[in-house]
Order: structure tokens, then sequence, then C-alpha cells
């Protein structure tokens, strides 16, 4: 039986569990924009190339909206070149120590998980 | 030009959805705007970049007035000018024809109705909106009421519940009417709206005229409709 759903298609064609997706994408998205403003085809692209499938807007922008009013992003509109114009998101300080604390929470979890799943790495237990 | 069709459709939609869930206007603005952005980036269809769109309404959290102000701000007033305008349309009649307002039970009841429905209009505005015919269902039950209630006025005072003088009835709601106009346009004048829907881009952006001149004349619905009965009335005698 299947506990979990699939997530979007990578390149490889990898489908990542859609909630692992779903975990870690607030923390992605900082992430992505952590190397300066950006806008929301921009993150998406950044994320796929990365390899975590197509992130659809449906789910990018609910999130931002989140950071935004949580104060983590600050926007900005700016006229588009012959196109609509585009709305890009800025970290803020809050933002970027949301981002560190984030980081290291999550390398943390992840070696745990990882010792956890890999038999060699995981310590003994004391026998009853 | 399919795609623009349906694309127009889920924004009709995301805009309604918006709307009943009182986002301010520069709020959906910026949402439409990001939309169109990924959209024209992407080339995705709106719903397969967004999924539905009352989902997508709901995900977003976005800032909103509280659910029921406009409960005080909007209902309140329209009740009492309606029923101001009941009265007045009923009691008109009586005067123009130098007789006394009679009502009977049945015909009280009936003018109720629509009173009734726009009382509980918080309780099913957003069906209303969403599905179409509830809301004819529910002109049609406010205009049989009236209808019905002409028929079973009272011919004699003797079939009467209630009879009264028409003219004190006929100033008093007139001067409701008109006190509520006044006070909807003044506030209306003063107002810094945060209805309006606007496009982040726009450097300067404020309701356009058609817009303003309908605001104004929906403030003075009732005593226009009030003439209207007034000079029908009239006519007819």
């Amino acid at each position: 039986m299947e506990v979990t759903t699939s997530g979007p298609a990578t390149a490889e064609g990898v489908e990542w569990p859609s909630d692992w997706l779903r975990a870690t994408l607030g923390l992605l998205a900082l992430r992505a924009l952590s190397a300066g403003p950006s806008y929301g085809y921009a993150i998406i692209s950044e994320l796929e190339r990365h390899g975590f499938g197509t992130i659809k807007g449906g789910t990018l922008y609910p999130l931002l909206t989140r950071y935004e009013t949580a104060g983590l992003v600050s926007t900005e509109w700016r006229a588009g070149d012959g196109g609509p114009g585009r709305k890009y998101f800025d970290l803020t300080e809050r933002g970027h120590a949301e981002l560190a604390r984030l980081s290291a929470d999550w390398f943390h979890f992840s070696q745990l998980s990882t010792d956890y799943l890999d038999p060699e790495r995981r310590p003994k237990e004391p026998s009853v | 030009m399919m795609q623009q069709t349906s694309d127009k459709k889920w924004f009709d939609e995301l805009t309604l959805e918006l709307r009943l869930r009182q986002v301010h206007g520069s709020a959906i603005g910026d949402t439409l705007a990001s939309a169109r952005e990924l959209l024209h980036d992407t080339g995705q269809s709106a719903k397969e970049a967004f999924g539905p769109a009352r989902q997508y309404a709901a995900s977003l959290e976005l800032p909103s007035t509280p659910q029921f102000a406009w409960v005080r701000k909007s209902l309140w007033p329209l009740l009492l000018g309606l029923l101001a305008f009941l009265l007045f349309s009923q009691a008109v009649v009586s005067l123009v024809q130098a007789e006394q307002l009679l009502v009977s039970p049945a015909q009280f009841a009936l003018l109720l109705i629509p009173v009734v429905l726009i009382a509980l209009l918080p309780l099913y505005i957003d069906a209303a909106v969403r599905h179409f015919w509830i809301l004819m269902v529910l002109v049609m039950m406010g205009s049989l009421s009236g209808a019905f209630s002409a028929l079973v006025a009272p011919k004699t005072p003797a079939e009467a519940w209630l009879a009264v003088d028409p003219l004190p009835c006929v100033i008093g709601s007139a001067l409701v009417m008109i006190a509520q106009s006044v006070f909807n346009t003044v506030r209306t004048l003063r107002s810094t709206s945060d209805d309006d829907i606007i496009d982040p881009l726009a450097v300067k952006q404020s309701s356009a005229t058609g817009t303003k001149i309908f605001v104004h004349v929906t403030n003075w619905l009732f005593p226009i409709y009030a003439l209207a009965v007034l000079g029908l009335t009239l006519a007819l005698n």
C-alpha cells in the first residue's frame, strides 16, 4: 500500500513524494531568493533546474504570500519589457535569519534521518 | 482562443471568490497581476497553473476586512431603506385616493417576505452569488410577495387589521429615504475606498467616472423608485 502521493516529475523522471515537497518547499523557496530578488517563474525554474520538479504557481504563490505577510520577504512590482510587469520577491533580514535557522535545522534532521535509515551508520541499540 | 475564454472565466471566478472573502481591492489587483505574469511566462492555462479558482483564493489567505463588516455598513441601511420604501409605496396610493392606509395581516406578512430575505442575506449570499438560479428564485420570491400583497389588500376599513392616516407615513418614509441617501452620498464622497481593484503597475488609478456615477445613483435608488411609484399612482388616478 502506498501512503504517499507523487509530486511533480523532475527532468530525470523522478517523482518526489508530494509530502516531501510540501514540507520543504518553504525552505527551498527562501534559498532560491537568497541570491537576490526574483520573481515567480524564475523561482520555479531555479527549483526545477536543481531537480525538484516543476512547482505549480498554485503551490508557490500562496507560500510567498504567507511569507510576505510574515515579513520574511518584501515585494516590488517592476514594469516588464513587452509583457506584463513582474512582481519581485526579496528576502528581508528576518527572511535571511529564518533561512539560516531552517537550514541548520534541516541539516540536523536530514542527518538524523540518514543515520537512522542506513543500518551501517545506525548506533547499536542496547540489548534488553 | 478557447484557452483565453477559459482563462477569462477563471479570472472572473477568482475575482468573485476574493470579493466573497472581503479581500481588499489592492490585494485582488496584485493577485490577478501575479497570476497573469506567471501565465505569460509559462504559457500554461490558469487552471493548470493554479488549480480551481475557489481553491486558489482560499489558499492565499489575503488580508481582508472582517467577514461581516458589510452587514453593519451596507445591509442594515439597505433594510431601513427598503422598509421606508415599502411603507411609502403602500401609503402614497391611499393618500392619492384620499383614503386611510389599510393593512391586513396577510398583506403585512407578504410585505415582510422581502425584508426577511434581505435580513437573512449573510446566511446565503455566497451560494446566491455562485449559483445564479438561487438569486433568480430570491428575486422571484420578493417580486411575487409584492404582487400578492396588492391582491390581498383590504378594500374596506372593516376588513383591515390596521387603519392609519397615510400622510404621516408618506412624509416619514420619504424623509427616512432622503436622509439615508444623503448619508450614503456623503459617506461615498468621503471614503477612501479599498474596494477598487487596483493594478499594481498603474501609477495612479482612480475609479472611472461611470463607476462613480453608478455608485451615486445606487445611493438614491429608493427615492428614485419612490418618485416613480408616486408618478405612476398619480397617472393611474
